[in-house]
């Protein structure tokens, strides 16, 4: 699987000091100062925060709020960037210890795309990991860093070992998409400590425990439906270990970590190569000739990457996928570690469509994937019977967006859904603090 | 400047107008055939119910300065279903009395599209065929008795009657995923299973009533399913294959959940079947989906699916069961927590 390097060096990189949901990092630079590429630029002491690095040599301009492809705006380091290459010197980690590693996950700034630093997701506090799994499902290889697929499939595998090796779990599997050909064929018979693993699939009620019984392995290559969403962690544990996740928790309290393509190969680079995270592979999607996939520096504004690509007159740019993503109201923002994908849109292909009546004709029951009724919900959430809402399980929607998307009414029921958790979020005290969101809610005490 | 927006950015292209008309058009080969075998009279009526219907639609949504949706194509259908179900003798004007029943009282007193409780067309119906019995009662009763009469019937009651094979495009319809499978299976397999089920528990009774202990000979009962009975010539005409493709899918007036909708479908088949039974299958149809429309919302709140990784109401009792059994009698893979 191809994919191109940005080489154009863009007038300016933005790195936001908080690229993950937890603490914003403080500034370890002041305006003016020179940095090198892989220099640590922001820290924190929190548990709960990763480092950020320079991506770039060249001189701070900057140390101000910019926006963030998440709609807000962050405090961020702004860097005109040089034409040098110059890194800081990269020293691998010489089999580091347990407790080495979390360390080094979060020095290195290594935050999972849905936004957890990683090493929170593999050492929560107060919690206990018994399995680690990486969730390749929606992922692409990280083009261009492998030169072909079976180098894909071993890393993936030593990547692996280290994430449980630093969780301290015993079991460990990767799961790839049923439908992902190139996956499945990259792990067919990729080898485990000289035993060869077949693919998985994970149908009906068979589940990784049980392969892990027939297969004789605690590390298991497993493959499923593709999922995707904005929410999708407790569905996805549910449908890979069967262990059912509480409406107001996440995977870690029943003892399990999710880390993505992303995180393992930065970890897999971090401990081998001693880089840290500053570089990443986000999917283009749009008019013009946008490659598949590009590998670009954190920071770099999406500026730049459009005009690479010669897409014309853009309509509409969203980070992180048509569904379920965040359209921009600027190209300034730049890319950040959470960024998967980025996709445009002719100004004629923007969605102006108005909401009608709900005929009841059911499709948005048909293509849900955890079985609720987003008809209804969306009625209710428009009326404010939140309380109703959460009796018909609101909270299981991992927010996908399909059921908006197939709507012949043209019904915002997504973003309905959204508004009903957000206030129910706000309202119960038990609910975990909410991710992220570029909704700000005139609600129930909302900002 | 770019545009922003909440997600999805990208949606189906399918939307209300491409539904309803992609219902009309399912409907052009019956009309097409009750005009070819009732002449001009059949066409008469199809307009004034559609034109009629239309007009209505843009009246009511004109002096009550609602958003004018005539071009979405649902007053056009109710128009032509609604004339689908009128004999060809009818005088022109029952026809446009109908049409603007159903879309005055049946859709905009109960709320306009997609609120409606009971489909507006078998509100009207019901309506004028007791109001005007005489016209409203078809010549003859159809009844299949020759193959070809699946093609075009020869002494067909009502418009829809005309060829029960033209309703094909329903079929189509549902193959194209533009109507849910889920009611019309379950609808087709209650009214065509129907009398075999009684025949076959009728013998099972009468066998245990004679004592008999021979299992073959139960058994053998089952052999039933495989005879297709008298009655099944007087239910594979036009209305009903119209009442299970057209009238019982409608949106509003059935139940969303998936579960539900199997529900639904089974209860509107043994309505019809049971009117059926004791008068016929044209009334039988038509009164029968009504009735299924009263009970669709209660369906629908008793069968609302529980949260993903609970049990459902099958699972239940099963999980109980299983729960009994000492552990050394199953074979399930025990995890090694
Ligand atoms: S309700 Fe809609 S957004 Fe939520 S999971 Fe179901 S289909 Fe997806
Ligand atoms: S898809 Fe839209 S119109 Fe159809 S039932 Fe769901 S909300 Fe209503």
């Amino acid at each position: 699987m191809e994919s191109k390097r940005l080489d154009k060096i863009p007038e300016k990189i933005v790195i936001p000091l908080r690229q993950h949901n937890g603490f914003v990092c403080e500034a370890l630079v002041a305006k003016g100062d020179e940095v090198l590429i892989g220099q640590k630029i922001g820290d924190s002491s929190e548990y709960n925060s990763s480092a950020v690095h320079s991506s770039v040599c060249g001189e701070v301009l900057a140390i101000e709020e910019a926006a963030h492809p998440d709609g807000n705006k962050v405090l961020s380091i702004i860097i005109q960037p040089s034409d040098s290459e110059e890194t800081v010197p990269f020293t691998p980690a010489k089999n580091p210890s347990k407790d080495a590693l979390i360390e080094l996950v979060k020095e290195s700034g290594i935050v999972e795309h849905y936004g957890s630093p990683t090493h929170t997701v593999l050492k929560p506090r107060d919690k206990k990991i018994d399995m680690v799994l990486i969730n390749a499902t929606a992922s692409e290889w990280i083009g261009g860093k492998y030169t072909n697929a079976k180098e894909y499939a071993s890393q993936m595998i030593d990547a692996l070992k280290l994430l449980m090796k630093a969780a301290g779990a015993s079991k460990g599997a990767i799961i790839i998409g049923k439908d992902d050909s190139e996956s499945i064929e990259a792990f067919e018979g990729v080898e485990v400590d000289g035993k060869k693993l077949l693919v998985a699939p994970l149908v009906g009620k068979r589940r990784l425990d049980h392969y892990f019984k027939d297969q004789e392995s605690n590390i298991l290559v497993a493959s499923q439906k593709r999922i995707y969403g904005k929410n999708i962690l407790n569905f996805f544990t549910y449908n890979v270990t069967g262990r059912k996740v509480a409406i107001d928790q996440n995977p870690t309290d029943v003892g399990v970590a999710i880390c993505g393509v992303k995180s393992a190969k930065a970890l897999y680079d971090a401990v081998y190569e001693g880089k840290p995270y500053y570089e990443t592979v986000i999917t283009l999607e749009g008019p013009g000739n946008c490659p598949e996939y590009m590998l670009v520096k954190l920071g770099t504004p999406f500026k730049d990457i459009i005009e690479s690509c010669n897409p014309g007159e853009v309509g509409k740019i969203i980070a992180n996928g048509v569904r379920t993503g965040v359209a921009q109201y600027t190209d300034e923002v730049p890319v950040t570690k959470g960024t998967t994908k980025i996709s445009l849109q002719k100004p004629e292909d923007v969605l102006r469509d108005e909401a009608e009546a709900c005929v009841h004709c059911a499709r948005c029951v048909d293509v849900c994937p955890v079985d609720l009724i987003p008809s209804r919900l969306a009625v209710m959430a428009d009326q404010g019977r939140f309380d109703e809402c959460r009796q018909f399980h609101i909270q299981n929607c991992i927010e996908c967006g399909r059921c908006a998307g197939a709507c012949p009414s043209k019904i915002y029921i997504l973003q309905l859904i959204r508004y009903a958790k957000n206030a129910i979020g706000m309202a119960y005290e038990d609910l975990p603090a909410k991710e992220s969101s570029n909704l700000k809610l005139g609600c129930c005490g909302g900002e | 400047m770019y545009t922003i927006s909440a997600p999805p950015h990208k949606k189906s292209k399918f939307n209300i107008k491409s539904l309803n008309w992609s219902k009309i058009f399912a409907l052009v080969p019956v009309a097409l055939a009750a005009i070819y075998l009732f002449g001009v009279p059949a066409l008469g009526i199809i307009l004034a119910s559609m034109i009629t219907a239309v007009v209505t639609e843009f009246g009511i949504q004109t002096i009550f300065k609602q958003k004018v949706t005539v071009k979405d194509g649902h007053a056009a259908l109710m128009g032509l279903m609604l004339a689908l179900l009128i004999p060809p003798e009818a005088p022109i004007w029952l026809p446009v009395f109908g049409a603007f029943f159903a879309i005055a009282i049946g859709k905009h007193i109960f709320g306009g599209s997609g609120s409606y409780v009971f489909h507006p067309v078998l509100v009207s119906w019901v309506f004028i065929r007791s109001a005007w019995a005489g016209p409203m009662t078809p010549l003859s009763t159809p009844h299949i008795t020759m193959l070809s009469e699946l093609i075009i019937e020869n002494g067909a009651g009502l418009l829809v009657g005309a060829s029960p094979l033209a309703l094909i495009g329903g079929v189509y319809l549902i193959y194209k995923r533009y109507v849910d499978w889920r009611i019309p299976v379950t609808f087709f397999l209650a009214v065509f299973l129907f009398h075999q089920v009684i025949a076959f528990v009728s013998e099972i009774v009468h066998l245990v009533q004679e004592g008999v202990l021979n299992p073959l000979l139960y058994l053998a009962s089952m052999f039933i399913f495989l005879e297709v009975p008298g009655d099944i010539s007087y239910a594979a005409i036009g209305v009903v294959f119209f009442g299970i493709l057209f009238l019982a899918t409608d949106g509003p007036t059935s139940p969303v959940t998936k579960k539900g909708r199997l529900i639904y479908g089974l209860i509107c088949g043994l309505l019809v079947s049971i009117y059926g039974l004791f008068g016929n299958y044209v009334d039988g149809t038509l009164y029968g989906i009504l009735l299924g429309n009263c009970v669709a919302s209660y369906i629908e709140i008793k069968t609302m699916p529980a949260s993903f990784g609970q049990e459902c109401w099958l699972e239940k009792p099963y999980n109980r069961i299983v729960g009994i059994i000492p552990s050394a009698f199953k074979f399930e893979v025990v995890t090694d927590e």
